[in-house]
């Protein structure tokens, strides 16, 4: 009974996905940056393929559905809510909300099971 | 989800695909009715983003595609001319999985619902 057949501890999806999340929303978008208009289609754009790229990569085979929202902070209130028809125990979702000055990032990762 | 044991075949048939434009119109319908003549307040406008989701997931259940997983998302903001951009990528099968979208604005607030359909092999 050696140690080395023990398998490691599966990690959760949010476990996998949420550094990705950090990581490519912080290289897209700085703590300096200030809301423009004409780039945010470009920064969204960088954003989700950043993710998708990165996620496609897992080992579990899923559908993936990336979702990324960046709205200007100008003191006006946001609400969002998701309803899913789905299997719950082989289907989950991540979701990655980053404050800055002047915008805010929230981006949600869907992973279905096949 | 009922599964039919004469039933093998691992794809939809083209007439139970998940069709975008029916889904626009269910949409359309239940935006319009919940969000008609209201005004953006912070404690009633959570109600409205729950409501809404479970409403159109009630609704798409009723269209009777079979063996198809939903993910409804609703969004509603203030208006108050603030700028707003939402981008979505998916890795999924294109020819069974589609996804439908409807905005709904008004003088208070505006509305963003995405329904994505995903068939279950």
């Amino acid at each position: 009974m050696a140690q080395e057949d023990i398998p490691e501890r599966i990690p959760t999806f949010e476990e996998e996905v949420s550094p990705i999340l950090k990581e490519v929303v912080d290289s897209v978008i700085g703590p300096n940056t200030t809301y423009n208009h004409s780039k945010v289609g470009v920064w969204v754009n960088q954003i989700v393929e950043g993710c998708m790229k990165e996620i496609r990569a897992l080992p579990m085979p899923r559908k993936y559905i990336v979702n990324c929202t960046i709205l200007q902070q100008n003191g006006a209130g946001l609400h969002a809510a998701t309803s899913c028809f789905w299997d719950n125990e082989a289907d989950t979702s991540c979701t990655c909300t980053r404050s800055y000055k002047t915008l805010v990032v929230i981006t949600t990762v869907y992973g279905l099971q096949l | 989800m009922a599964t039919v044991a004469e039933n093998f075949s691992l794809r939809p048939n083209h007439k139970k695909k998940f069709r975008a434009p029916v889904v626009k119109e269910i949409m359309k319908k239940v935006l319009q009715q919940k969000l008609d003549g209201q005004e953006y307040h912070p404690d009633n406008v959570t109600n409205y983003t729950k409501e809404i989701a479970d409403t159109i997931c009630a609704r798409l259940k009723e269209v009777g595609w079979d063996r198809y997983k939903y993910i409804v998302q609703v969004v509603i903001g203030e208006q108050r001319g603030e700028g707003l951009k939402m981008g979505c990528r998916c890795f999924w099968d294109s020819d069974t999985d589609s996804y439908a979208e409807e905005m709904y604005t008004s003088k208070q607030l505006f509305c963003v619902a995405t329904v994505y359909g995903i068939y279950h092999y």
